[in-house]
């Protein structure tokens, strides 16, 4: 238990990866990086955690109580949202590579040559 | 705490695994919706109720959203063509 | 490089790279201990120094706000260069019927989705309101407050369709209130200078402890910045729809099925 955050961002770290390098489909490559992403939240939501830790929100327990790290989550809470929106603009990219070159597929791809 | 814990870190391990082996971009956003759900819990379980409660929001509703309509328009740009 | 070399090269890296990391994680300090002091005087100092009990929202939008900031500005740059790509293909002109892949059935929606996303939507339109305003006492804040109301729009999306969708969200507004909430920020950020005092320094009165009004220039800050990420998902949605739809009529019904 106390290896098992750190081998699952590894684990997801390394997934992610392993996706997009074998990846047939823009698309899917922008969900394997997702995957990449969620790593990181898990990291450092894991690193702030503590054992016998109510959440860092003083509404019914007073100041002074255990609690949880909130810097990690104020990192991570931004980063989802933020994350959200640069993985719309990686999905417009991916849909002009589409209108443009009429495939998803980077094999098929030639790179930086114009293609109309 | 702990066995809740240790359970919802390798579900979140299997669904990211879920996620990339989803070859099939439509397939695909099943698992990313699915990805998202679990680490939700994942999160609150970790006690991130704020980080939670976004990534439900964000990750189970608007982004395979966003998938699904890029997926529409490259159908849609595939029968133009 | 063929699909099979990319593979090896990959499989190469991470063997190379394992010992480097299974070191790292070995070295990590066991999971649960407390390990970053910073977090911890957090925690001690700021419910007194700035009279709020969500701490997170205490470090988002005051301990660290000129980095959230940042981002939110991130965010505005996505959302534009999103927009940009999406108009400058296809125009700004709005295509009247929604598209179709031949081929697929077009499915009606039942009564029953329709009333519950009727319902749905204004329930999450104020819950959203109430994340965004307790924002500072309860989980919750802009960040969340903005993405469940973004929902709360899908539902619309859902029960009635994009047609409908237009028609009811206007899209300049939602652009307005983009910027609106951004420039809240920005201004939130840079008056404190003109009285000579850091940026973001709260200047109003810091409020009661567990009230609604508490935490100072966290509450317009917190509003700013779900107004910011409301209005930018909202354009966003908006464009990546305005992808699926063609300007040539449809013999079928108006009627999407994404």
């Amino acid at each position: 238990m106390t290896l098992l955050p750190w081998l699952v961002t590894a684990w997801l770290f390394g997934i992610g990866i392993y996706g997009i390098v074998t990846s047939r489909d823009y698309v899917h490559i922008i969900g394997s990086l997702s995957v990449c992403q969620s790593s990181t939240y898990v990291l450092l939501l894991s690193i702030g955690f503590r054992w016998h830790s109510g959440p860092p929100i003083f509404y019914e327990h007073p100041p002074g109580t255990a609690s949880v790290d909130p810097v990690v989550h104020a990192l991570v809470l931004t980063d989802i949202v933020v994350g959200a929106a640069v993985t719309a603009l990686l999905l417009v990219i991916a849909l002009q590579v589409h209108k443009r070159c009429g495939t998803t597929d980077p094999q098929q791809l030639r790179p930086l040559r114009h293609t109309k | 705490m702990k066995a809740i814990l240790a359970a919802l870190l390798l579900l979140a391990a299997c669904s990211g695994l879920l996620v990339v082996l989803s070859r099939d971009p439509k397939r695909q956003v099943f698992a990313i919706a699915a990805n998202g759900l679990v680490l939700g819990l994942l999160f609150t379980a970790l006690q991130a109720p704020d980080v939670a409660l976004s990534e439900i929001a964000v990750g189970t509703a608007l982004t395979p959203l966003l998938y699904l309509v890029t997926l529409a328009a490259i159908a849609m740009n595939r029968a133009r063509q | 490089m063929t699909a099979r070399w990319r593979l090896g090269l990959l499989i190469a890296a991470m063997l190379a790279l394992a010992p480097a990391v299974w070191a790292v994680v070995t070295a990590l300090p066991p999971f649960g201990s407390p390990t970053a002091a910073y977090g911890q005087v957090v925690n001690r100092l700021l419910p007194h120094l700035r009279t709020v009990s969500n701490m997170v929202a205490a470090v988002n939008f005051d301990v660290r706000g000129l980095d959230t900031l940042g981002e939110e500005s991130m965010l505005l740059c996505a959302v534009t260069g999103a927009v940009v790509l999406l108009r400058g293909s296809r125009g700004e002109d709005r295509a009247e019927h929604a598209g179709r892949v031949p081929g697929r059935a077009t499915i009606e929606r039942d009564d029953a989705s329709i009333v519950v996303c009727r319902i749905g939507a204004p329930i999450l339109l104020a819950f959203s309101a109430y994340v965004a305003l307790h924002g500072t006492v309860t989980p919750g804040g802009g960040f969340q407050a903005g993405a469940i109301a973004v929902s709360a729009l899908l539902l619309v999306y859902l029960g009635d369709g994009y047609a409908r969708w237009r028609s009811r969200v206007p899209h300049p507004l939602m652009a307005f209130i983009e910027g609106l909430g951004a420039l809240l920020f920005v201004l939130c950020a840079a008056l404190p200078l003109a009285w000579s005092v850091p940026a973001l320094t709260s200047l109003l009165p810091t409020g009661k402890w567990k009230d609604l009004y508490s935490g100072g220039l966290m509450v317009p800050v917190n509003i700013g910045v779900a107004l910011a990420v409301l209005g930018g998902f909202a354009v966003l949605v908006a464009e990546f729809m305005e992808e699926t739809r063609t300007p040539e009529s449809d013999p079928v019904p108006d009627e999407e099925d994404a």
